[in-house]
This record gives C-alpha cells, sequence and structure tokens, in this order.
C-alpha cells in the first residue's frame, strides 16, 4: 500500500487552513493585520458555503414547510415562512393512498435491481476499456453513448409492446431492465475512469507477490474504486429513482412510486403535490447520506 | 481491509435475494385476475380517485380495479400498446372525448350499441360518443363545463346596474378596472398557465360569444374584435396568469378575485369557504352567453379481456343513483335524462346553480368540444395558445398574429379532413378558417 501514498496528496505540500488559502510560510506577518485578513478571508468562504448551502437547502426546506402546512394556512398568502403548526395529515393522506405504500417499496427493488444489474454488467466494461487496448475501443466508447441517443419517448411504445409479448410488463423486473440499461452508458464511463485513474502497476506488483489477476483485481484494485463505483451507484439510484416515463408506460397496475405519482397527483390540489414531493425526497436523501460514507470514507483511509 | 468487507458483501448479497425474491412475488401479484381493470384519466386526482374506489364503485356488485392514468398521452399510449401486442389487460376506459375520439379514430374501440337500450342518456350527449360513425364507440359518463367563481368581497366593484347571472364580457373588463382603481392589484384571473385550461376559454367561450362562431371567424373582423378586448381586458389580469393551472388556488390565497374556470378546478374554493365566495354564469358577449359543456366517457377498448364486465360496470356507473353519489362526491353533472337525487355540501350546490343558470340563459350559446381532429387535438390547442402568447404576452398585433396563424389552423383541418363543428355552420368537406375582413 505503500505506493499509494504517491497517489494521493504527497505530506510536502504546505498545509492548508480549512478554510482559506495556504498559509504563507516563513515569518509571520505583523500580527493585528494578519488577523484581519483572516477573518475577512474566513467570512468570504463561510459566506459563499452559506449560499451554496441554500442553493440546494432552501428549496427542500420550503417543500418540507407547504407539506407540514396545516389545513387552515394552506391558502394564506404571503406565505409564512415557518409554519404555524406541524401538521402531518397531508403526507399521512398520501402515504394511506390506495398503493402508494406498494409504489415505495417497489420503486427501492427496482432501484436496488438496477444498481445491481447496471454495476455487475457497467463495471467489468468500464474495466474492460480503461485495462485492455482492443480492436474498436473506441468506436465501442461512442456506441455506448449512442444508446442514449435514441430518445425514450420513441422507444417506448415498440418497448411496451415487446415487454408485453415477452410477459415482462408491469413487473419490477421490466421497469429495472429498462432503467439498466438508460443507467449502462454512464456507469461504464463512470467507472472506466475511475479505473483508468488506478496504475496497472499496482495489480502488477500484486502479481509479482504472488496474487492471481482476479486476486489482484479484487483487493488492490476494487478497493480503490469503491469511491468511483458508489458514485456511480449513487447516479445510477437516482436516475432510477426519478424516471417517470419508461415506469409510465411499461407498469399499469403495479407502478413505481414516480408513476403513481404522476397518474394521481398532477391534477391534484397543491399541498398534496408537496407531500408527495416531500415523501418523494427523503428516500433519495437518506441513500445520498448512507453511500457518502463511502465516497468519503475510502479516500481518507487509502490516504492515511 | 478484507476482513472488513465480508459483512458488507454478505449484506450486499441479502439486499439482492430479496429484491429479486420481491421482484418474482411482484409478477406474481399480476396473474390474479377476476377484477374488471378500468384505466381513467377522469377522477385521476387523488382524492376523487380514493371517492371512486370506495363510494361510486362500491355499490357495484363485481370488483374494478380503477388505475388513473396522467392526462398525458398513457391513456392512449396504453391502449395502442395492446392493440399491438394482441392481448390486453385493461377492459374499460374513462377518459375525455378529445381522448376517445382520437382512439375512435384509429378503430381501437368496440361498438357499444347494444349497452344503450339499457340507459337512459341524453341523446345529445350520445351523439358525441358516436364520433360521426353510425358505432356507439363511447357512452357519455358525466360531464362538467366551465362557470366563473368570485370573492364575495369583489362584487361590490361590479360596474353600476351590473346583473351578476347577466353579465356581459365588456362589464367584466370594467370590473377588472374598478377592482384595480379601488385595490391597486390586477385582480383579474385566467388558467393560462402550461396545465391551465386557458385554450378551452377561446374555443368555447370568447370566439363563440364575440362571433358566433371558432375557426369561421378565427382571424376575421369579429375575430380581431375578440382578442382587441382581451387585450384591454389583460391589464387588469393578474400577470401571474400565466403560470396558473387550477383557479382556485389564486381565488383561495387571495391573488385573484374573478377569475374562469373548469368546474372541478374551481370546487375547492368553494367548499373551502362557500361564504367567501360566489359562483356565476359565464358573461355574454355580442353573440350570446357561449360556453363549453365537457364530456367525459365510458369506453371498450377492442383489447379488453373483460368486455361482458366492463359493460356491467358501465351500466352502474349510469345508473340515476350512481350518478347522483358522483356529483355528490366529485362535482361532475350528471348525463342522464331522469331526475338524480342528490344531498349536494355548499359548493357544489353553488357550481350546480351556475351551471343551471348559464345552461337556462335565454341567450346560451353551446359550443362543442372539437370533433374529428383525432391526434391533431394538441397541435388544434397550440393554436389558440400561439395566439395567446403572441399578442397577450408579446404585445403583437391581433389581425397581423391572427393571419399568420390562419394557414396553420387551416392545415390541421385539411389534414384531417374535419368539418366545421356547432356553432360554427356545417361545412362539406374540411372546415375552412375565416380570415380577413
Amino acid at each position: 500500500m505503500t505506493r499509494a501514498h504517491t497517489l494521493e496528496t504527497p505530506p510536502t505540500t504546505p498545509a492548508r487552513a480549512l478554510d482559506g488559502p495556504p498559509v504563507p510560510e516563513g515569518p509571520p506577518p505583523p500580527r493585528r493585520k494578519h488577523t484581519w485578513r483572516r477573518l475577512g478571508n474566513q467570512a468570504l468562504w463561510y459566506a459563499a458555503a452559506i449560499v451554496l448551502a441554500l442553493f440546494i437547502a432552501l428549496p427542500i426546506y420550503l417543500i418540507f414547510v407547504s407539506a407540514v402546512t396545516p389545513e387552515a394556512d394552506r391558502y394564506t398568502y404571503p406565505k409564512a415562512i415557518v409554519p404555524s403548526a406541524l401538521s402531518f395529515e397531508n403526507i399521512s393522506f398520501f402515504l394511506r393512498a390506495s398503493g402508494v405504500v406498494d409504489a415505495f417499496w417497489r420503486s427501492c427493488i427496482v432501484g436496488i435491481i438496477t444498481i445491481v444489474l447496471a454495476l455487475g454488467i457497467g463495471a467489468p466494461a468500464g474495466y474492460a476499456i480503461a485495462r485492455y487496448v482492443f480492436r474498436g475501443r473506441d468506436a465501442y466508447r461512442l456506441v455506448i453513448l449512442a444508446t442514449r441517443a435514441f430518445p425514450v419517448v420513441i422507444l417506448s411504445i415498440p418497448l411496451a409492446v415487446l415487454y408485453r409479448q415477452v410477459g415482462i410488463n408491469d413487473s419490477v423486473l421490466g421497469v429495472a431492465l429498462m432503467h439498466t440499461t438508460l443507467a449502462l452508458p454512464f456507469t461504464v464511463l463512470i467507472t472506466s475512469s475511475v479505473f483508468v485513474s488506478i496504475p496497472r502497476d499496482l495489480e502488477e506488483a500484486a502479481q509479482t507477490l504472488g496474487c492471481s489477476p482476479a486476486q489482484a483485481f479484487r483487493r488492490i484494485s476494487l478497493p480503490l474504486a469503491l469511491p468511483g463505483l458508489t458514485a456511480a451507484a449513487i447516479f445510477t439510484w437516482v436516475l432510477s429513482w426519478n424516471d417517470v416515463f419508461a415506469a409510465a408506460i411499461l407498469t399499469l397496475r403495479n407502478p413505481t412510486l414516480p408513476a403513481r405519482i404522476l397518474s394521481s397527483l398532477t391534477q391534484a390540489p397543491l399541498h398534496f403535490q408537496f407531500a408527495a414531493a416531500f415523501v418523494m425526497l427523503v428516500p433519495s436523501l437518506v441513500v445520498i447520506f448512507i453511500i457518502r460514507r463511502y465516497l468519503l470514507g475510502l479516500w481518507g483511509r487509502v490516504v492515511k | 481491509m478484507p476482513s472488513s468487507m465480508g459483512p458488507r458483501r454478505r449484506a450486499v448479497g441479502l439486499a439482492m435475494a430479496v429484491a429479486i425474491g420481491a421482484s418474482l412475488t411482484g409478477g406474481a401479484a399480476l396473474g390474479q385476475g377476476g377484477s374488471v381493470v378500468m384505466l381513467s384519466t377522469q377522477l385521476a386526482p387523488e382524492a376523487e380517485a380514493q371517492k371512486m374506489r370506495d363510494q361510486i364503485l362500491g355499490g357495484f356488485a363485481g370488483s374494478v380495479d380503477f388505475v388513473t392514468a396522467d392526462p398525458g398521452s398513457v391513456l392512449i399510449d396504453t391502449v395502442r400498446v395492446e392493440a399491438q401486442a394482441g392481448s390486453g389487460e385493461v377492459s374499460l376506459l374513462g377518459g375525455l372525448h378529445g381522448e376517445l375520439s382520437t382512439l375512435g379514430a384509429e378503430g381501437l374501440l368496440m361498438d357499444l350499441s347494444d349497452v344503450v337500450a339499457d340507459l337512459d342518456v341524453s341523446p345529445g350527449l350520445l351523439e358525441l360518443g358516436k364520433l360521426g360513425t353510425d358505432q356507439q364507440l363511447y357512452i357519455p359518463w358525466m360531464q362538467a363545463t366551465y362557470v366563473m367563481v368570485a370573492r364575495r368581497d369583489a362584487l361590490e366593484h361590479l360596474p353600476a346596474g351590473a346583473d351578476i347571472n347577466a353579465l356581459t364580457w365588456a362589464q367584466v373588463t370594467e370590473w377588472g378596472a374598478n377592482l384595480q382603481a379601488a385595490t391597486g392589484e390586477r385582480l383579474l384571473g385566467f388558467p393560462a398557465g402550461a396545465d391551465g385550461l386557458i385554450h378551452r376559454f377561446f374555443q368555447g367561450f370568447a370566439y363563440p360569444a364575440f362571433t358566433g362562431g371558432v375557426n369561421t371567424h378565427f382571424a376575421d373582423a369579429s375575430g380581431v374584435a375578440m382578442w382587441e378586448w382581451l387585450k384591454e381586458t389583460w391589464q387588469y389580469v393578474n400577470p401571474q396568469s400565466t403560470t396558473y393551472g387550477f383557479m382556485q388556488e389564486p381565488l383561495l390565497s387571495g391573488e385573484v378575485a374573478v377569475a374562469w374556470d373548469h368546474t372541478a378546478r374551481l370546487i375547492e374554493a368553494l367548499r373551502t369557504s362557500p361564504d367567501d365566495f360566489v359562483a356565476f354564469p359565464v358573461p355574454a358577449g355580442p353573440e350570446g352567453r357561449a360556453f363549453m359543456p365537457v364530456v367525459a366517457g365510458l369506453a371498450i377498448p377492442a383489447t379488453a379481456p373483460d368486455p361482458e364486465g366492463a359493460k356491467a360496470v358501465i351500466r352502474h356507473l349510469l345508473d340515476p343513483a350512481t350518478q347522483g353519489i358522483t356529483l355528490q362526491q366529485v362535482s361532475f353533472f350528471p348525463v342522464v335524462t331522469s331526475e338524480v337525487q342528490a344531498e349536494l355540501d355548499a359548493g357544489t350546490q353553488a357550481e350546480l346553480d351556475a351551471v343551471s343558470a348559464q345552461i337556462s340563459a335565454a341567450d346560451a350559446l353551446p359550443a362543442l368540444l372539437p370533433i374529428g381532429l383525432a391526434d391533431q387535438g394538441g397541435a388544434y390547442n397550440d393554436v389558440f395558445k400561439s395566439a395567446l402568447a403572441q399578442i397577450i404576452v408579446e404585445g403583437g398585433d391581433p389581425a397581423t398574429v391572427l393571419a399568420g396563424l390562419a394557414p396553420t389552423l387551416q392545415g390541421i383541418f385539411d389534414a384531417t379532413g374535419a368539418p366545421c363543428w356547432s356553432p360554427d355552420p356545417p361545412s362539406d368537406g374540411p372546415c375552412q378558417v375565416g380570415t380577413g375582413g
């Protein structure tokens, strides 16, 4: 693992203050001036961080507020920034609606199957593109992307007809296969760039120490690639969780959550729409927070 | 590190097993039959769908699986897919006249003439369901229309001598001006957002009221006069109107005080605070009090696995008792000729009174929904939305803009061969768009 150090920031780099530009070395400038400048810089950094956080968090907060606004205040205008009371009637109405909980689990299962299939097929393909030179490699790369050149809108009807004929219409597996197809080009590209960034020397070194190629991959490349694979998994999950178009045409009585929401909420009053938006947001946030630990934690462990 | 991978890999394996197991059981659930699958774009909003399942279909002897479809293309696409695949799952469709006429034109619907004898549906509406053929391609199910709703406190600003039940569109302009003078705000409202039904305002209300027709007067002097009126009125219309889908929300929040919309998109305001709002008939123009009835129908796709079950559901839904429950629960009006008994809440009662006054007005001028446009219905609506965008939003000259759009409109009629429909006079061959002076 010693070679891994060279991949990462060498320890000789000047230490950075967490929230500011490099701390200059050498004799410190007069103390007061230094403090003021540092404070100013810090303020700027914090301001930027706060703006960025608000950009993401504010819409989520507003959805939350609209979802928990009690019936009495529903149509007050302008809207209150802080709800007068927390009321979960909208959310519970939505969750109690026929088939919503089933659709929720269905969406989760479709997401998991899609991640497993997309990484199971996409990661080896990405590895092959990254590691091996073979005839037609560049064309292959292009062809992978070309699958996204056909809009799903055009494919949807023939696809749905085929699904019916094969008998996988209206099933979780059918939707997961469709999502896998949609996600694969990106999975392949993300994983191939991840494997490119892991030096081949590491695997070769492991092989000189007695590993088989498969073992070298499993023990050396895979752990190093895990953060990248995690990123690909997040991407796949989000794509599957958000897809409504393919799910709406491929399912009928067993819809995924977005398809279920599309069919019954596009014309529903706004407070139900916000409740549904909130219910849809939470699992995505949870998944991202769980996976995020791997994304950051593993890099940290490698560096150490 | 390898030891820490163990449990994680086991967890992934477990998740996979659960996922695959669940997907298989999901597939198995498909095999369960016995109930009639009804796919509907009507009563799709969650609260209405619940009432459909519990109250309206509650009294049906068999079992119905009521599946909702969004108002986009899902219903039409699903029927096309089942027809192409040669096998279907859906036995009964609930949709708007426009959606069902598209499917009828493609030959995807069964003839329901044998069901008609058991029902007492109003003959005029039944005729609509024939889609210009000698077959009964859909059975009218329920109807709605568009009315006006105003905040009660806006009534004091009505023009002098105006009768709320017999307004003219010119008086609405004056009303808007009075409201602006009193409050400083633009308080008229139209649903001109992406989800709004503003195109129906032109097709069934403004054009017929000002011109006595729609397509035959599209770009002529009377058509231009209608747009001049709207342009003048728009200075009292809340500019947020181009984002409104359902007028009940801006009415309830107080952003607008007077609005035109579909009865189903106003009912929430009338129900939430019946004391604060009044419903009243649409205003009249020089040619009469034009309004458009909206008809939802029931149809059976050619690939239906259970057409007999579907016909039983149709008989149930058109039973006068069920029609009464439908009115009471979801505020859609009956299509049967016999008296319907229902205890109504204040909001529905207010709408029913406005609709009755509108239909029975001395100068009533019913305008039909587009007929015979097949899959060009969307393109037809877009012509009117483009006119709104170019004349009102971008401030274009009405005569110029309409002259520019007339060939597009004519192209739609030429492509579909659709003759004119009421209130335009009937035509031999494709309807001819009225242009120039």
